[in-house]
């Protein structure tokens, strides 16, 4: 259990006994000590503890844990096991390329203004197709995959500006760039997780 | 005890259930990491903890309007 998530938890702790006292002793609240007690006890420990504990849950949500925890994704996640250094998801992930506790939300944020709200409010559409709905098999992506995750972290890197393949055609680098042709367009990094042939590939169990 | 007093304690009792509830609910849902604890951290911890602040807050407006002139 992550740290922050021990201190909320004390917090509640401590808040609920604070409050039972009150509840069980409302004569306490007579004095201006007591007045001022429950005010601390009752509005700012209980804002706080809600505040810390979304807080927490928010951060908790881009963990990879936190995505493969749905029936839907185990194959996503078992992709990331790939012993291919061509599987793209794969590569990253083994190679710590992405944070390996985060690496869902790294590749598919989208890195613009809204990009962690908008992930959040897609998050919640996941939860109810979960629960009540009924997820599309295979899932796919509410939008085709835009350069610009990828060149969050590649935009500048050696290997991507001077790349023998990237810089064989000119016009190459400033198509990916400007997003007219598509990093994972055919012949280029197309082989992303391509669950459907997981059966038909080796795992690495280095970091299970 | 007056009948104002009466009914501070009484909102002030039901004002901590329901913070109990509300940080019980939060505290189950952050001991795990899944989505559906996250939809009831928000939704059910999130609003029993607003409705206890909100009863108390309106405890504490209503024994002052209850509060003779000096």
């Amino acid at each position: 259990m992550h740290f922050p998530t021990i201190l909320v938890l004390s917090l509640i702790a401590l808040s609920a006994v604070l409050i039972g006292v009150l509840v069980t002793r409302p004569g306490a609240t007579a004095t201006r000590g007591g007045k001022m007690l429950a005010f601390i006890v009752l509005f700012l420990l209980p804002s706080l503890c809600m505040t810390m504990g979304v807080s927490s849950e928010l951060e908790r949500s881009t963990s990879t844990d936190f995505c493969l925890s749905c029936h839907v994704m185990e194959s996503h996640g078992r992709s990331l096991y790939v012993d291919d250094p061509n599987y793209l998801a794969a590569a990253h992930f083994q190679n710590h390329r992405v944070p390996a506790d985060h690496a869902c939300y790294t590749c598919h944020t989208n890195y613009a203004m809204f990009g962690g709200f908008r992930a959040k409010f897609n998050g919640l559409h996941h939860v109810y197709v979960q629960y009540f709905g009924k997820p599309h098999n295979p899932i796919r992506l509410y939008e085709p995959y835009n350069n610009r995750e990828c060149l969050h972290c590649h935009l500048g890197a050696r290997s991507f500006e001077e790349g023998a393949v990237h810089t064989a055609d000119p016009d190459l680098l400033p198509a990916v760039k400007a997003n007219k042709m598509s990093c994972l367009s055919s012949g280029c990094h197309d082989v992303v997780h391509n669950v459907g042939q997981l059966d038909n590939v080796k795992f690495w169990k280095g970091d299970k | 005890m007056t009948e104002a007093a009466l009914g501070f304690t009484k909102r002030l009792r039901l004002a901590g259930m329901l913070l109990i509830a509300g940080l019980i609910v939060e505290g189950v849902c952050l001991l795990w990491v899944r989505p559906v604890t996250f939809i009831l951290l928000v939704c059910g911890g999130g609003l029993l903890c607003a409705a206890g602040i909100v009863v108390y807050l309106y405890s504490l407006v209503s024994a002052g309007e209850a509060e003779p002139e000096p």
